[in-house]
């Protein structure tokens, strides 16, 4: 019990709450194949007081350069005959709030809030022989590298099924920005973008299109609200003078209409207005609106608000777009920092003005980093896949990194109790570009993440009658130097 | 000598695991995920827990072994039962006892003791100092301590340890610390029918009704099925659709004595039906699909079109495994061939071990996850015999991996149960899968029936009789029920449809459903009927389009439905030549030759279906538009195919042929598939293009890539030549007839969502993404899913579509239309509460929104959803 107790006094009603379902489920989950709780054996360990109730998790897909954003190194100039080879970073660095931490220029307003944040600019991903960002990005967001045995759930659900949502008419795991149909290796991204076997209750509740959530909790299009509702009432009579009613009555059918019930709350509730960013004023709706980005920021900090438990806001990953520069990366970085900069400074500055950064976790991550060179990291198998291998830059779409990286990867964080202007780890000031102090690997993050929301990183379930742990094995170990 | 097991003790640990939140041992290592080995390689870091556990068994055998030890004690035996169980229950029990086998060790008996661990020997007998067990409670070092955590032996119960070790570590005969796990028979097993009850005389109400009688509350929980329930039901469970109300009528004529079996029949006679609902199961369980992970790298193969023809001429179920676990062509062998992803995988994860996965999940119901990675601590499987079965498959030496790393030895080829034979580990790859294919399903490998049994079981009846169903080795709440429907099956030609009907024309099956409460999942299962199941979300999609007439008329399936018509295939005579390139010496070619065939067209709007047929004398793969379309290595057993991906404008067929033998030989190539206009029938209409193999096709030596594309296109693509039929070619014309009619028959029925990749609404109503095995989805909705079905795009716009098709029929009044909801949603009328309601919000005159609310406030009634 020793952990569980150090935890704050709302986490201990929730979880105090959740073993009391758990009783009444546990052996039922056992005889029908769901997953069981088994409380974390850590006895003894001693965690931060967790001070997260919800967390942000912007994701940066398809591999953001470290060297480009929030680790800047030597700069090399565009010039006709650059030698790909001393090519580090293509934007200089700038100065930020804390006079020991440079970012890339083009990142103005987040370096104006870098007071704020804790700066890891030593995350290492694993090699897997073989460069698959949707493979790097299962990894990223299950902690389990694929292919496995079970389906694994998204670091969301596992959020969402340990500390049930934190308002219950909002669904506690919400994922914006990431089509799941319609582009590239959309199979792969829905194989990780689930609940896995805790099932859908726990699963995401997807938004691709921010500008779009507000339909989504609205009576299907063409129906008025008075529509809605004398539905649902005459749904509800019908349910009454069901002459099978009585032998009915059963738990299988409860269980259904409290369903039904809670979907029908969110759709009728004050808070859908959350999922509507139109309702922002003008001025803060422009700090955003920098693209479908930015507008997913907005729309996490309004969910948040209302009580989301788990919001990811996704740059989109779509093969070869955006982060995932095979080719002319430098201009598409510029681009992208602007489409950046702005909205995640201005959510910072938000939830603090709101009271809110204390208790959200913002995460700021990509599945690993880019350089001009070196593919996956020295001496991996990986094949080189940047578009043109040249060895000088005689053309602006040689300019940029272009090659993916998991040798030394930048995480912002922000909120949440960890530690404001801090910087951990560190990176090599020539290639490669390794991490050389403090190398956190993603079981290690993901521990970090979780001790910030006050889950313990050994917390496992039982599936099949094998335990499952939140961090790989339950091995996972916060890095505990960032909290404040 | 007493023996402590009794039948009400064996759930126990499984129980304690549930209600006591205790903390599992946190050392097991989860397969596939790379673990840190130093961390597994401690043989025994256990946790403690700290539960009352003591059972009337063990006590019982205190007070016996009072009595029968006494008389030989001598001054310096230590007294096992008195001084040293308590020690080890105090310490040791809750990890390496029972079901708990952690750092592979137990001593659950004496010879579980004697065993040892993975690492060896715990004990030497008579040599306390040499003994691991006696240097890992005395150790201090974190990691290597035993206990891990928790108080440390004392002093005085270390000293009685070691004596009892240096004494020879005695051990009361037939004592067990726990009642040893279940351990399912492997022999089929006919059991003696009890004395039927009154005119009740099928063999499971027999089986059932003896059950009942000896059960505590010995009674079943409902009444007898009425006529339309059970005509709702058994339509929905044999062919996944609603009875529309034509059938429901002929039903409700037929004459009371027998129409219930007839429907039986005529269901299962529909066999269109059948594949199409049964698809889904079995899709699910060899997780096959039309899309999904692995196939943008080509690491992976669909078995659609193999699945669907054997389910649709309803294979026997033995011959059915054989040709999964030994393809006789490459339409069976997605199954053993997994998933393979680009990269390194984790050695839980290989395709061998992934094979040896999924061939003992899907068919033996045996869960090997754990022991592929080290001996399962959670049942009898050991990381030498999970390796043995993946070396069955294996091309190449497959090494041993613990926990990722290798151990220095190979793996040798064996199967599970070498008591019904043995693989030939030195014979070929091929030699080996059909040696297992014939050891699965050995007429004395009861394992393979009772799970394939106990599975339809469980569709049809809500619950297993062993349960969860892929938990085999767990026991059966009925083992004569298990054993009588496993031989029954057998002795039946492992006729899937037989064990349906069996099961369906029981009084057991035709009986309303167990009322459920909170709790009836978390009390021991006793069976008292049938339970409801929840709607497959197929199921459910099919529901509503049959009800609102909005099924697609496209699928993603690129396999050709139906049977086929006799007449139609004397009617359909093939026109294409046989082909090959022009490079040939006479009509011989090199065995080994590749070449690459195409044929370009453009296609104008308006077009519609497609089907044909193609066979290649020794082996094609058809690409259209850069998708794969089929695959054959078979000349002689042609396939029909249909074009999924035609477009507008442009359009390529690509064909990667081989000839194969061992000298040179005449290789050729025939396809002919046909295009036809939006809305015009195969049958009776002529197509908008016919594409034939003729001398207008192309051909090159380079060959595309895996999706059938170039990256440059080849310079020089040259005319093919036609290639004088041999008479071996002529011999498969009857075939490629059949093809070619099979082709023509398409939209015979509704599309069904069996044949479509799966779509949002899908996937949220529980479809679950095929990259796992599935044997059992979730009866529960959950809150998304209500939301998807509250204001989902998907079905708001089926909806609204099929209300605006109904409104179309002519109806007398709104009451018509109510009384036809009901009976086709419901299999019933509506009751005068109903149809007042129904009426109230149809309104005066019909209108589309008005039906629509209508359909929706029907369909999303429990009484739909659930298959009661």
């Amino acid at each position: 019990m020793a952990n569980e107790d150090d935890f704050d006094g709302n986490r201990k009603e929730i979880r105090r709450d959740f073993l009391k379902k758990l009783a009444a489920a546990g052996s039922a989950a056992l005889m029908t194949g769901q997953p069981q709780y088994v409380r974390a054996n850590d006895e003894g360990a001693k965690h931060p007081t967790a001070k997260a109730d919800a967390c942000i998790l912007i994701w940066m897909a398809g591999g953001m350069a470290a060297p480009e954003t929030f680790d800047p190194k030597r700069f090399s100039p565009y010039k006709e005959g650059l030698e790909i080879n001393s090519m580090l970073s293509t934007f200089p660095a700038i100065d930020t709030a804390v006079d020991t931490i440079k970012i890339c220029e083009g990142l103005e307003n987040i370096a104006s809030v870098m007071d704020r944040a804790t700066l890891i600019r030593s995350a290492v991903q694993p090699d897997l022989g073989s460069i698959l960002h949707s493979r790097h990005q299962y990894h990223w967001h299950t902690g389990y590298v694929p292919p496995q045995t079970v389906a694994c759930p998204h670091l969301g659900a596992w959020i969402a099924k340990v500390l049930g949502p934190r308002n219950p008419v909002i669904p506690a795991f919400i994922n914006i920005g990431q089509r799941l149909e319609g582009i590239g290796e959309v199979e792969e991204l829905k194989a990780f973008t689930t609940a896995g076997f805790f099932g859908n209750e726990f699963g995401p509740m997807n938004l691709p299109f921010p500008e779009e959530a507000a339909q989504s909790v609205r009576p299907p299009q063409g129906m008025d609200a008075n529509r809605f509702a004398n539905r649902d009432r005459l749904f509800r009579r019908m349910l009454d003078r069901n002459p099978s009613r009585d032998f009915m009555s059963d738990y299988q059918q409860e269980s259904m209409l409290r369903s039904f019930d809670n979907a029908y709350r969110l759709l009728s509730s004050n808070e859908r207005e959350a999922f509507d960013i139109s309702q922002e004023p003008k001025e803060v709706l422009e700090k955003y609106d920098t693209g479908r980005f930015g507008r997913g920021c907005l729309l996490a900090r309004r969910l948040i608000e209302a009580g989301a438990r788990f919001v990811e806001v996704t740059s989109e990953y779509v093969p070869f777009l955006y982060w995932d520069t095979h080719a002319n990366g430098h201009e598409t970085l510029a681009g992208l920092h602007k489409e950046m900069d702005l909205p995640i400074a201005t959510l910072v500055r938000d939830l603090e003005e709101r009271g809110l950064l204390e208790r959200t976790l913002i995460v700021v991550a990509s599945e690993f980093s880019r350089d001009a060179i070196v593919e996956g990291r020295p001496g991996s198998n990986a094949n080189d896949q940047a578009t043109f291998k040249v060895e000088k830059v005689t053309e602006m779409k040689h300019y940029g990194l272009h090659r993916h990286f998991t040798g030394g990867t930048s995480v912002l964080m922000f909120g949440g109790g960890t530690k404001k202007g801090f910087l951990y780890g560190e990176t090599a000031e020539e290639r490669p570009l390794l991490a050389i102090k403090d190398p956190v690997s993603v079981m290690d993050l993901h521990a970090t993440m979780m001790t910030a929301m006050g889950i313990s990183p050994k917390t496992q379930y039982l599936i099949e009658n094998r335990p499952f742990y939140v961090t790989e094995d339950g091995k996972g170990k916060a890095v505990t130097e960032i909290f404040a | 000598m007493f023996n402590p097991v009794q039948p009400a003790q064996r759930r126990e640990p499984s129980l304690q695991l549930a209600g006591d939140f205790t903390a599992i041992g946190r050392d097991r290592c989860y397969n596939g995920s790379r673990p840190n080995p130093s961390y597994h390689d401690l043989f025994f870091r256990m946790t403690l827990r700290f539960f009352g556990f003591s059972t009337p068994v063990s006590f019982a055998w205190l007070a016996l072994s009072l009595v029968s030890q006494k008389s030989f004690c001598a001054q310096e035996t230590v007294d096992f039962a008195h001084e040293i169980v308590p020690i080890l229950r105090k310490h040791c029990v809750k990890c390496h006892a029972g079901d708990q086998k952690k750092g592979g060790f137990s001593f659950n008996t004496r010879a579980d003791l004697l065993q040892g661990s993975e690492n060896g020997p715990v004990i030497k007998e008579g040599k306390s100092d040499s003994s691991q067990l006696v240097e890992a409670v005395s150790s201090e070092i974190e990691g290597e301590r035993m206990p891990p955590d928790g108080p440390r032996l004392s002093t005085l119960e270390m000293d009685l340890l070691k004596r009892w070790i240096d004494t020879g570590a005695n051990w009361e005969q037939g004592f067990a610390f726990k009642a040893p796990a279940y351990e399912p028979p492997l022999k089929p097993r006919k059991p003696e029918l009890p004395t039927p009850k009154g005119d009740r005389t099928h063999p499971i109400d027999r089986i059932l009704d003896n059950y009942l009688a000896n059960a505590a509350t010995g009674e079943h929980s409902g009444q007898s099925l009425s006529d339309t329930s059970f005509a709702r039901r058994v339509s929905l469970d044999l062919t996944g659709l609603l009875l529309d109300v034509d059938k429901l009528d002929t039903f409700l004529a037929e004459s009371p004595a027998n129409r219930r079996e007839a429907l039986i029949d005529r269901l299962l006679a529909d066999d269109e039906a059948y594949a199409e609902h049964w698809l889904t199961f079995w899709n699910d369980l060899l997780r096959n699909d039309y899309g999904g992970t692995g196939f943008i790298t080509s690491g992976r193969k669909q078995i659609s079109r193999w699945l669907y023809e054997s389910l649709l001429s309803n294979k026997p179920y033995d011959r059915f495994v054989r040709e999964l676990i030994a393809p006789p062509t490459e339409e069976s062998r997605g199954f053993i061939d997994g998933i393979k992803w680009r990269g390194e995988v984790s050695a839980g994860q290989t395709l061998e071990i992934q094979f040896a996965q999924s061939v003992s999940q899907s068919l033996l119901g045996i869960n090997l996850k754990c022991a592929s990675c080290h001996d399962s601590f959670v049942d009898r499987w050991k990381l030498e015999e999970a390796y043995g079965l993946a070396a069955v498959y294996a091309n190449k030496e497959l090494e041993i991996h613990r926990c990722d790393k290798p151990i220095g030895r190979k793996a040798v080829a064996k199967w599970l149960y070498p008591e019904l034979g043995e693989i030939d580990a030195a014979a070929p790859q091929e030699v080996r899968l059909s040696q297992l294919a014939s050891l699965m399903t050995h007429p004395e490998n009861g394992r393979f029936t009772r799970t394939i049994v106990n599975r339809l079981w469980h569709r049809m009846m809500g619950r297993g009789i062993v349960h969860p169903t892929d938990a085999m080795q767990t026991e059966p709440w009925s083992s004569d029920l298990l054993d009588m429907l496993a031989s029954d099956f057998a002795e039946h030609g492992y006729d899937l449809k037989h064990t349906l009907r069996f099961i369906a024309t029981s009084s057991a099956y035709q009986r309303q459903t167990e009322k459920l409460q909170a709790d009836s999942e978390t009390r021991e299962y006793q069976y008292r009927g049938p339970r409801a199941k929840r709607m497959t979300a197929e199921q459910f999609v099919d529901a509503v389009w049959q009800l609102t007439g909005t099924a697609p008329e496209k699928m993603d399936a690129t396999f050709v439905r139906g049977k086929v018509d006799a007449n139609l295939a004397q009617s359909s005579q093939p026109s294409a030549k046989w082909i090959w390139s022009s490079d040939g010496q006479s009509t011989l070619h090199q065995a080994g030759e590749k070449r690459t065939f195409r044929k370009q067209f453009e296609l104008k709007k308006g077009f519609g279906t497609s089907g044909g047929t193609i066979t290649c004398d020794n082996r094609y793969t058809l690409y259209l538009n850069g998708k794969r379309m089929s695959s054959g290595d078979n000349w002689e057993t042609p396939v029909a195919v249909r074009l999924v991906g035609l477009i507008e404008g442009a359009n390529e067929l690509v064909v990667v042929a081989e000839n194969q033998g061992a000298a040179p030989n005449p290789a050729g190539l025939f396809c002919e598939i046909k295009i036809w206009a939006e809305g015009d029938s195969p049958l009776t209409q002529a197509p908008l293009l016919s594409l034939e193999s003729d001398t207008n096709w192309e051909w090159t030596t380079q060959l595309p890539n895996e999706k059938g594309k170039f990256a440059k296109d080849p310079a020089d693509w040259q005319a093919a030549v036609a290639v004088a039929s041999q008479r071996t070619w002529r011999a498969v014309n009857p075939k490629l007839q059949m093809e070619l009619a099979r082709s023509k028959q398409t939209n015979i029925a509704m599309v069904r969502a069996s044949l479509l990749k799966s779509d949002p609404m899908m996937r949220a109503l529980g479809r679950p993404n095929r990259d796992q095995i599935v044997s059992m989805r979730p009866n529960d909705l959950s809150t998304l899913e209500a939301m998807e079905l509250a204001n989902g795009s998907i079905l708001a716009k089926t909806l609204s579509n099929g209300a605006e098709n109904l409104l179309k029929r002519s109806w007398q009044n709104s009451g018509a239309l109510i009384h036809w909801l009901y009976r086709f949603a419901y299999s019933r009328r509506p009751s005068d509460d109903e149809l007042e309601i129904a009426t109230e919000l149809l309104g005066d005159h019909l209108s589309a929104r008005g039906i629509e609310d209508l359909l929706w406030v029907v369909i999303m009634q429990p009484e739909f959803q659930l298959i009661r």
